[in-house]
């Protein structure tokens, strides 16, 4: 069964007085451990498909399932707790937060839990992104890459079956950025979580199953999509 | 020992059990320890918004603590006037005069030492010298006064007392002979000058044994309780007895004076007070202001709390902390202050700085801190509403 599955989604915006389609009728769904990118020129609706995935804004048209469940029509407080459950986020500018040391930013989303079994969870985690001695560091105190694996970790903490990564790599060079999708590939692998990142970086295509593009807010034939 | 088999065991891998109170504290409310870490992100901002609090605290705290020792201040400058009550005769009802048998009722009925009083003015002549003043005729005036030179009699026979006054202008010690309407009496004491108020001030005047003034009746009756509350119930059986049936006499209380007294110190204390309210609601408008900044710098930050799980409650209880913290901190220190300040003023007054520890004024601190924690977590609110409620996508867009 498909991890998220979207069927026939629209997002129709006001704009001022004028209407736009952010998303027009998006058929799409990702299977356990499976890589997929989105990839689409600004304004194409990435960002709004993946909120939409994320259980961050609801379509206005449309089905979303997760794990076969209808989860369109949730409260407020019903898409947190499914967030909480099944989804990671994976920002392009990281949001880290300043005043919490690398351990504290991973356990974060367990915070307001009492789940005394977080703190193990995240050093783990860390340890595996290679980032074990830097626990008690401030993002401050970190590079661009530590930082996007700190992210990693926290998306991680709660054992979700989905990623979402919107544009991972943006901030970082492509060395790092490289660094960056082989971590992806490798909790992937192991972990058997299922990701989907928007990006325009085109190394990422080596390190997926399968890209999609997303032009117009219309998804087109899957393959390799090329920046004009 | 004996251990319950069966019962919950640890799972192992457990993290370590958390240490110190603040650990404890932090693992118990987590909104805490965020609060804590964001405060001291802006550490001059924060202390400039706690500082307002501390001020609002300390302006109602010392306030309060200024008006409780004003209040004990002028309790002991009125000394212990507030044992004592005086029977007059009502005038208004035709009553000129009380009687022996009056003093008899007074007497048995007052809780204290009766001293009955007859009046007179009479001339005092010593040498060239020559004044019209007050006589006393008292015959136990040792139940009312000291004296500064010689002693005052229980029973006054023989002899005359004189105020402090006449003893300066006449020049007298005890001992001396002074002429009161042409008889010659030995001046048997000086009195001690009598300062703030009393029933029967003595200073311009003079005490004879009640045989010197014509007549057997007397034109007031002072009763000498030992405490304010027997002279407070003397009064009331004084009223009841002489006055069942028409109101012959005045009963006058001296504690009344100080119960007014002390009312309108209690007003003041509360102008004061409110005074000082008003610069603690200042310093929650720079809480609100302080935070409702900081939620806005913050907005992309709390969008990614909202994105990993946390619920807007969680998001608007740690910014609530945040406000809640400041009023903690700005009250603790204000009270600290205020305090001292307290400390300071009752060894300047009253030459006793622990008198800052009286109930009364620990209420005024508990009342100041609990006011500014008030404030500051009413004025957290509206930020934390606002960042609690924002949508993590727009909070999040780029």
């Amino acid at each position: 069964m498909s991890i998220i599955e979207l069927e026939d989604v629209w997002k129709v915006y006001d704009a001022g007085g004028e209407r736009v389609e952010a998303l027009r009728g998006i058929d799409f769904a990702v299977e356990p451990g499976e890589f997929v990118a989105v990839m689409g020129p600004s304004g194409s609706g990435k960002s709004t498909m993946l909120n939409v995935i994320g259980l961050l804004d609801s379509p206005t048209e449309g089905t979303v399932r997760i794990d076969g469940r209808d989860v369109t029509d949730l409260t407020d407080e019903e898409m947190t707790v499914e967030r909480k459950r099944s989804i990671g986020f994976v920002f392009q500018s990281f949001y880290l937060i300043p005043s919490l040391s690398a351990l504290e930013n991973v356990e974060l989303p367990t915070l307001f839990d009492h789940d005394h079994d977080s703190r193990g969870r995240a050093v783990d985690l860390l340890e595996r992104v290679g980032l074990g001695d830097r626990l008690e560091h401030r993002p401050d105190q970190l590079s661009g890459g530590q930082k996007q694996r700190v992210a990693i970790a926290r998306a991680l903490v709660n054992g979700p079956r989905l990623l979402l990564a919107d544009e991972p790599t943006g901030n970082l060079d492509r060395a790092t950025g490289k660094e960056i999708l082989e971590e992806f590939q490798l909790f992937k692998e192991e972990d058997d979580v299922a990701i989907v990142a928007v990006t325009h970086d085109p190394q990422v295509s080596r390190f997926v199953d399968r890209t999609v593009n997303l032009i117009d807010g219309r998804m087109e034939s899957e393959g390799a999509w090329a920046d004009a | 020992m004996r251990r319950a088999d069966g019962g919950e065991r640890r799972r192992p891998g457990k993290s370590e059990p958390p240490s110190g109170p603040l650990t404890r504290l932090y693992h118990a409310v987590p909104a805490v320890l965020m609060a804590r870490r964001n405060l001291s992100r802006n550490r001059i901002r924060s202390a400039l918004a706690a500082l307002g609090i501390v001020i609002g605290v300390l302006a109602i705290a010392s306030l309060g603590i200024f008006g409780t020792t004003l209040r004990a201040g002028t309790a002991a400058q009125l000394g212990d006037i507030g044992n004592e009550i005086s029977v007059t005769p009502n005038q208004q009802a035709g009553v000129r005069n009380l009687t022996d048998r009056d003093v008899a009722d007074i007497r048995r009925v007052a809780e204290g030492v009766v001293v009955p009083v007859e009046s007179d003015t009479v001339t005092i002549e010593r040498g060239r010298t020559r004044s019209i003043v007050a006589a006393y005729g008292i015959e136990n005036p040792a139940a009312l006064y000291e004296a500064t030179d010689g002693r005052v009699p229980d029973r006054l026979r023989r002899g005359v007392l004189v105020g402090s006054a006449i003893g300066d202008r006449f020049d007298l010690v005890a001992g001396n002979t002074i002429a009161i309407d042409g008889r010659t009496y030995r001046v048997t004491a000086v009195l001690q000058e009598q300062s703030g108020i009393t029933l029967l001030n003595p200073n311009n005047a003079v005490v004879v044994p009640p045989g010197a003034i014509p007549g057997d009746t007397y034109s007031q009756v002072v009763v000498r309780a030992a405490t304010g509350a027997a002279a407070n119930r003397s009064a009331e059986s004084i009223r009841e007895t002489l006055n069942r049936r028409e109101d012959r006499v005045t009963v006058f209380e001296l504690g009344t004076i100080t119960q007014s007294i002390n009312e309108v110190f209690g007003i003041i204390n509360t102008f004061l007070i409110g005074v000082g309210s008003i610069s603690l609601v200042v310093a929650g408008v720079s809480i609100l202001n302080v935070m409702l900044m900081s939620t806005i710098e913050r907005r992309q930050e709390i969008g990614v709390l909202r994105a990993v799980g946390v619920h807007r409650q969680q998001v608007m209880r740690m910014i609530l902390a945040e406000a809640g913290l400041l009023g903690v901190i700005g009250g603790v220190i204000g009270s600290l202050l205020a305090i001292a300040v307290g400390m300071g003023l009752n060894q300047y007054v009253l030459q006793d700085p622990l008198a800052t520890f009286s109930p009364t004024n620990l209420l005024y601190i508990v009342l100041a801190v609990g006011f500014a924690l008030l404030t500051s977590l009413l004025s957290g609110l509206y930020p934390a509403w606002k960042a609690a409620n924002e949508p993590p996508v727009e909070a999040l867009r780029k």
